[in-house]
């Protein structure tokens, strides 16, 4: 049996789920009742198990600590071979692979997008199986975590104080931006101007990060459904995350070339739409991350150090 | 370098808003412009900022580039919210009903090095 505690969040996940799995760990999405036999069990008493409980895996474990699992694979083989008598000992695969239920859930989603497994069993920190974590344990997790943060955004007046992720996390705060709302526009840059300035932050980065932020919130307003700015502040940086619900940008080239703009009259007369927003926030950004789906919405990821960019 | 009593003298400015001190701080340059995206473009610190947009978001401009004050060109009248508004963020806020381009050539002299 091996851990996988060299496994780091995927590189190519979205934005937006990342963060939503940020808040969550294994244990907050597996599933605790779990059916697992022991080595002297039949390969059949794990086909009744399966059959009755519609599960497609069971661990095997010997004093709570996991030896092997037996699949629906195991089991076709197994019917076969003419093995259903034998014990899972014989027939069952080894070197499982296990997750720790403290890891962040971000573990959990590269551990299936880098191995073929279907479900990985859950270990304590005494290395005895706790629970099971399937792809579906994570959707659900997924989507119940993004409709509870829509639900507190829409019940606590747009705005929400995500629980902590991080003993260095000083601010963070998910702001609700509706389409058009260009009277609203800038509270959210406001808050974070006053939490920059409270911490004692360099005017130049003040600057950089408002002006950054405030062409992201802009620009949910202006050329989104609506959307969420998530503004996340710990000891040397502000983590500025604007997400939209769409119309998504075609060419994601050209929406970053100056000059380039979709603003209409009314935008233009608000006094925006010059086609430097997403540029600038560039610009001004030590990291910057966007990706865009037609019809799917756009994510944009601005990172400003304290001190960077000069 | 200027202070900004002196260049809202040569407007013939009104104060809309004018917190404490407002006329010994000191302006390093000037940037005129009715478009928010090239506001936000602008670089420099303690810059006094010319526009004729009347909306609240001219404010949050001011706020976001820490501009150190306002002129609205071009005016005879202020709405009263965009007093209090900047009143709330205490960003001084004048009004000249000189136009942009009169306002500019005024105060552009007044810049220019000894």
């Amino acid at each position: 049996m091996s851990s996988l505690p060299q496994l780091q969040p995927a590189e190519d996940m979205s934005l937006r789920i990342q963060e939503l799995a940020a808040n969550l760990k294994i244990s907050d999405v597996m599933t605790r009742k779990v059916f697992a036999v022991t080595r002297s069990c039949t390969m059949r008493d794990v086909q009744t198990i399966m059959k009755n409980n519609a599960i497609s895996g069971v661990p095997v474990v010997d004093d709570k600590h996991v030896i092997g699992l037996v699949s629906v694979h195991d089991i076709m083989n197994a019917f076969e071979q003419g093995w259903m008598q034998d014990p899972v000992a014989m027939h069952m695969v080894t070197g499982v692979r296990t997750l720790a239920e403290e890891q962040p859930l971000s573990f959990a989603m590269s551990a299936f997008s880098k191995f073929p497994y279907r479900r990985f069993p859950v270990v304590n920190r005494k290395n005895e199986l706790t629970g099971m974590v399937t792809l579906r344990n994570i959707n659900m997790a997924l989507i119940q975590e993004l409709s509870r943060q829509l639900d507190a955004i829409e019940t606590e007046g747009g705005r929400i104080t995500p629980p902590a992720t991080s003993e260095n996390c000083i601010f963070h705060r998910i702001y609700r931006i509706a389409r058009y709302d260009f009277e609203s526009g800038g509270k959210a840059t406001a808050e974070l101007r006053e939490q920059l300035q409270a911490r004692g932050v360099s005017p130049k980065t003040i600057r950089r990060a408002a002006v950054a932020c405030y062409e992201l919130e802009i620009n949910i307003i202006a050329h989104s459904f609506g959307g969420t700015l998530s503004l996340y502040v710990d000891r040397d940086r502000v983590r500025i995350t604007a997400n939209d619900f769409g119309p998504g940008i075609p060419d994601i080239d050209q929406a970053m070339s100056e000059g380039y703009s979709t603003a209409s009259d009314w935008i233009r007369s608000q006094g925006f739409g010059a086609g430097m927003g997403l540029p600038n926030a560039k610009r001004l950004s030590d990291e910057f991350v966007i990706q865009s789906g037609v019809d799917m919405g756009t994510m944009v990821k601005a990172v400003v150090y304290w001190g960077g960019g000069e | 370098m200027k202070k900004l009593k002196v260049l809202v003298e040569a407007l013939a400015a009104k104060t809309v808003n004018g917190p404490a001190g407002w006329e010994d701080r000191e302006i390093e340059g000037i940037f005129a412009s009715d478009l928010i995206s090239d506001i936000l473009i602008a670089d420099g610190e303690n810059i006094l900022l010319l526009t004729s947009l009347l909306s609240e978001q001219v404010l949050r401009t001011a706020d976001v580039t820490a501009a150190a004050a306002v002129v609205l060109v071009n005016r005879r009248h202020i709405p009263v919210a965009l007093g209090k508004a900047a009143a709330k963020q205490g960003l001084p806020l004048f009004y000249t009903p000189l136009p942009k381009f009169e306002s500019c050539v005024r105060i552009g002299h007044l810049m220019e090095p000894a």
